[in-house]
């Protein structure tokens, strides 16, 4: 039987007095992929900020329960160390630390068994070698002066150097080319399995071409409006979102 | 070295005042008629001294005590503009001042009051006619309150024999915004300065001026910007050129206090330097009590873009042409911001004049 | 790279051959007298000419005003400054008396008791000779000198005759004035024409030498073409009882030679750090100057470089970390002399719980030195709101045809950038520690390996507890 590794009940999040979630639910398994669709300003990334749990985002109303614990309170850290990754949309850029020494430190920190230099720079190796990432990359400062491109694919390094239960990819394929799009979606694939789930947040589907979503939802203002497999997705490929918004205003 | 910042180019202490005499000619030029309960008056001695006493801040120094208080104790010039609550003046005020044989000198005082939501513009222009030394000393007192908008624009375009000095302070209100434009184009020795203090939420002062020195001039510049409110904005851009044998120094000055949280402040100068013989110092300091705030300075100097120069050059342009091209074109943004077509006019004239008058 | 610290062996061995043999021999009178300098200079044996430097950079001492113009100095007893220069006996000399805090972090920087007892200052009466004969046999043979100021007044008199305090003149403040009054014990380093000196020599246990690390004089010079990496201090905290610091650094640098200066200056919370270094550069030579400062309740530092001649670089990388109750004031001075000089200066700050770093800095550009060109980059990082971050940089040029850009930014660590690396799983503290540490690399990059790493611990001692 699949057992549940994420549970949003009813979330409601408030921005500066705007409701921007107004009552979100969403079930995802272990094993499962997800899709969630939006147009700009739906709340994609608001939901995936709260997720994460970014202090800006507070959970007015709602529970967010993970692999059956209630991680409303939790910082950032300690959700990542529970095995939820978020790969940013625009990440940032710390300059003066190295891809290599953030990795290891954040490995050891998620895992909480340390990673000594050498048997690190090998896993790291390899990881990039997947991603087709040049060597030099581990020495760069984190993020700085990385093309879009750059960034995506390091933050995809970094989900697969820390292997989380949960990866929710933040409008990870905007600014990729298609070449960049299927080392990404390698990737991925790669980090699920049986016990992984990922949840892809998207305004449109370059994706979807390499990933087969279990489920697909639509978010719109604030609420999960349809569910649906990967024909849903197919429908907002070809008529926007529309006709799906005139048939839920009402 | 007793003291570190030794930039001293004018020396103001032992500068001696002319005689003061009444400047009799019309200065204030608007015709337009103004909205209902705006004050729009020259100056009388004597009654401004109570209404406007919150105007008088220790901190603020001006040019030097002893040109302030010339211009607060002897002006012979000067208004009182004070625009009540909501209203929006729309045509912009005008003062122009040019000192001639009979009217030397003008030491004027101006104080400007804008009530809440108020919104008002005032251009002061200050020429002086050929041969004669002309002096100004003055000393303009903006209080902008609460959502209230002050557009200032000075154009000081004096002849190089004339002696300007002119000392400018802003108490802005939450919300409040002045904007200053300033064109320092003339006089043989001119030192400005303009202090902002941006004392409540959201107070926002702007400043953009261009200088431009020629012959044996001296410029000396100070602006500053003090955020004490929260989520203050300032803004200093100034660009400048240099040429023949003038000397400049401008100090700019971004100060947080403490309180002053999320307020933003930006200052760049940027100077383009044209001959061998000019000198050119800078302070951009930066001064911080409080660390949630954005604050960044920059500044520049060099020549002319030698690719820029070969480009146009390689159009058919003269070398004088094409770097008189580029000058105007580094200060065509701040001059574009003057909301009138005929002030843009009079300083790209006065700017081309003294580009070419230039041995460059 | 060879780790000097290896001969820590030797100097225990030496600090306890010739242990409590120094005492000190006056007894504290009120003010400076010609007659105490007289009898300074006799006790060192030294020739006429530094006797009379000596006695005429007093008169300027006394003539010159306390300078104003940047820390308040009114902690110093300037009418008992003769305290300063000759301690009481008994003052310092037992591990006991040093505080706490500086105990708490030679332990936390994992340094061993008989160097802590060293750096402390109270067991250091070792002689200096001792450690720094260790200078390796090979550069000695290339003609390399290294040696300490005394023995270089005696033994190569004509060289420092001719440049000693010929840069940093003793008219030139009062504290330059009191150094060349009583200056003592410091390194001396010549390096001969094309010589490559490819380890980096390191004055560590010289400024503990008694009185040595009060007024000490380093003077270096790097012979055309020849190559030098000199450090001085280190990352423990020095700690004096008398707590007035006023040394000189002069920098020789001839043709094409290159030489980089590095200085990690750590001195305990009370010391008034009031230290002037200058170099001078010859045509195509190059000075680097690497400054980190921690230490010091009060710190006025500026390191200067004249660039003499044509093509001559001077690169400035510096932080300052400034907590509670410090005022550091620190920044650099280029003049840019002759044509086609290059300078960089990367300044760092950051201030916490209360410090208050200051960046002042000169750039100056003469009427001569026409393709020059200069970049200025300042960054100020606050910690929280207690704290203060001035950066006033004055840039004077006397010509066109040169290339200036000035930068400057202030501003605290931003939310996002810790909510990302918190997003990976690393806590707050460790977060914020961590782009602290990052916004000083360029510094820690530049510093032999056990420099850096001493340098990040001393970041994350710093950062303990007073963040998260």
């Amino acid at each position: 039987m699949t057992k549940n590794l994420l549970n949003v009940k009813n979330l409601k999040i408030n921005i500066e007095d705007k409701e921007i979630l107004k009552g979100l639910n969403l079930q995802i398994n272990e094993g499962e992929i997800h899709i969630l669709m939006g147009p700009n300003g739906s709340g994609k990334s608001t939901l995936a900020y709260t997720l994460m749990g970014h202090p800006k985002y507070e959970i007015a109303e709602g529970d967010i329960i993970f692999n059956g614990e209630l991680i409303n309170d939790l910082r950032a850290d300690e959700r990542a160390k529970r095995g939820i990754f978020l790969s940013f949309q625009y990440p940032e850029e710390i300059p003066g630390v190295t891809v290599e020494e953030f990795l290891r430190t954040a490995k050891t920190s998620v895992t909480g068994k340390f990673h000594g230099v050498i048997a690190f720079k090998k896993l790291l190796k390899e990881k990039m070698d997947l991603l087709e990432m040049e060597e030099e990359y581990a020495s760069r400062y984190l993020n700085q002066g990385f093309s879009g491109g750059e960034k995506k694919k390091n933050e995809i390094l970094q989900m697969s150097v820390l292997e989380p239960k949960l990866a929710i990819l933040d409008e990870t394929d905007s600014g990729l080319d298609v070449d960049a799009i299927s080392i990404v979606a390698e990737g991925v694939k790669r980090v699920q399995d049986d016990k992984k789930s990922i949840l892809v947040i998207t305004h449109y589907n370059k994706l979807l071409d390499y990933l087969k979503p279990d489920f697909v939802h639509i978010l719109l203002d604030g609420k999960i409006v349809k569910t649906g497999g990967i024909e849903l997705a197919k429908e907002i490929d070809e008529r926007g979102y529309e006709n799906i918004r005139t048939k839920y205003s009402n | 070295m007793d003291r570190w910042d030794k930039m001293k180019i004018i020396d103001k202490e032992n500068f001696i005042f002319p005689n003061i005499i009444d400047y009799k000619k019309d200065y204030l030029k608007s015709e337009t008629k103004l909205p209902e309960g705006v004050v729009l008056e020259k100056i009388t001695k004597g009654i401004n001294e109570i209404i406007f006493d919150y105007l008088n801040t220790k901190e603020f120094q001006g040019v030097g005590e002893k040109f302030t208080s010339l211009a607060e104790e002897s002006y012979n010039s000067g208004i009182i503009f004070y625009i009540p609550k909501d209203v929006k003046v729309e045509s912009p005020i005008k003062i122009e001042f040019d000192m001639d044989e009979e009217n030397p000198v003008v030491i004027n005082q101006n104080i400007i009051v804008a009530e809440k939501g108020s919104e008002g513009t005032i251009i002061m222009d200050y020429t002086s006619s050929e041969k004669v030394g002309a002096f100004h000393n003055g000393l303009t007192k903006i209080y902008a309150k609460e959502n209230s908008i002050i557009n200032i624009i000075k154009v000081q375009r004096m002849n190089d024999i004339s002696h300007n000095f002119d000392s400018n302070i802003a108490i802005v209100k939450g919300q409040g915004q002045v904007n200053w434009i300033s064109i320092e184009l003339g006089s043989g020795i001119s030192s400005s300065n303009y202090s902002n203090f941006l004392e409540a939420e959201a107070s926002e002062a702007n400043l953009s001026s261009i200088y431009l020195g020629d012959g044996k001039r001296k410029i000396d510049l100070e602006y500053s910007m003090i955020h004490k409110g929260p989520r203050s904005i300032s803004n200093i851009e100034t660009k400048g050129v240099l040429m023949d044998h003038a000397k400049k120094v401008f100090k700019g000055n971004l100060d947080f206090k403490k309180g002053a949280r999320l307020s933003k402040g930006i200052e760049e100068e940027y100077v383009i330097l044209l001959d061998p013989t000019v000198k050119s110092d800078s302070i951009p300091a930066l001064l911080c009590h409080e660390d949630d705030v954005e604050g960044e300075h920059a500044a520049s100097a060099g020549q002319i873009n030698e690719n820029k120069l070969f480009y146009l050059m390689s159009r058919g342009l003269e070398e004088r042409e094409a770097k008189k091209l580029i000058v105007e074109a580094s200060f065509r943004p701040i001059i574009d911001r003057i909301p009138y077509e005929i002030y843009r006019n009079i300083v790209v004239d006065e700017v081309e004049r003294r580009l070419m008058d230039g041995k460059n | 790279m060879e780790r000097r610290k290896t001969y820590i062996e030797d100097v225990d061995r030496g600090i306890y051959d010739i242990k409590n043999k120094f005492t000190y021999r006056y007894k504290s009178d009120k003010g400076l007298t010609p007659e105490i300098i007289i009898e300074i200079s006799k006790e060192k044996d030294e020739p006429k000419w530094m006797t009379d430097f000596r006695l005429k950079s007093l008169e300027i001492y006394s003539s010159k005003p306390v300078p104003t113009w940047g820390a308040d100095l009114s902690g110093l007893d300037m009418d008992n400054i003769i305290t300063y220069v000759r301690p009481d006996a008994d003052m310092g000399d037992s591990w006991d008396d040093v505080p706490e805090d500086i105990k708490k972090t030679f332990e936390l920087l994992g340094i061993p008791q008989a160097e802590r007892e060293s750096l402390a200052g109270v067991g250091a009466q070792y002689d200096s000779e001792i450690v720094y004969h260790n200078i390796k046999q090979e550069l000695v043979d290339q003609g390399v000198i290294y040696t300490d100021m005394e023995t270089a007044l005696h033994q190569y008199e004509d060289i420092v005759r001719e440049h000693f305090m010929q840069l940093i003149p003793p008219n030139d403040h009062k504290f330059a004035a009191l150094h060349g009054a009583v200056w003592s014990g410091g390194s001396f380093v010549y390096v001969p024409e094309g010589v490559n000196v490819d380890i980096p020599l390191q004055s560590y246990f010289r400024l503990n030498a008694p009185g040595a690390g009060q007024f000490e004089h380093t003077l270096i010079i790097v012979e055309k073409g020849a190559n030098l990496h000199f450090i001085e201090g280190c990352s423990a905290p020095q700690y004096r009882v008398t707590n007035l610091h006023a040394g000189c650094v002069e920098l020789y640098v001839r043709e094409n030679a290159r030489l980089r200066y590095s200085t990690i200056e750590n001195w305990s919370r009370n010391m008034y750090n009031l230290n002037t270094k200058r170099a001078i550069v010859d045509k195509n030579g190059t000075i680097e100057w690497i400054s980190g400062s921690f230490g010091s309740k009060v710190t006025m530092l500026y390191p200067m470089s004249i660039l003499k001649g044509e093509g001559a670089k001077s690169e400035f990388t510096g932080v300052t970390f400034a907590s509670t109750g410090q005022y550091l004031d620190t920044g650099t001075k280029v003049v840019h002399a002759a044509p086609h000089t290059i300078s960089s200066i990367n300044s760092k700050s950051i201030s916490k719980n209360g410090g208050h770093a200051f960046y002042r800095g000169l750039l100056k550009v003469t009427p001569d030195a026409y393709g020059c060109k200069s970049t200025v980059s300042c960054e100020s990082l606050m910690l929280d709101n207690e704290s203060a971050s001035d950066t006033v940089p004055v840039i004077k040029l006397d010509n066109d045809n040169i290339d200036i850009g000035h930068e400057a930014k202030i501003g605290r660590i931003s939310d996002e950038a810790i909510f990302y690396l918190m997003s990976r799983g690393i806590n707050e503290e460790e977060a914020k520690a961590m782009i602290v540490r990052g916004f000083v690399e360029p510094i820690t990059k530049e510093l032999p390996l056990e420099y850096a790493v001493e340098l990040n611990n001393l970041i994350n001692i710093e950062l303990e507890g007073s963040i998260g």
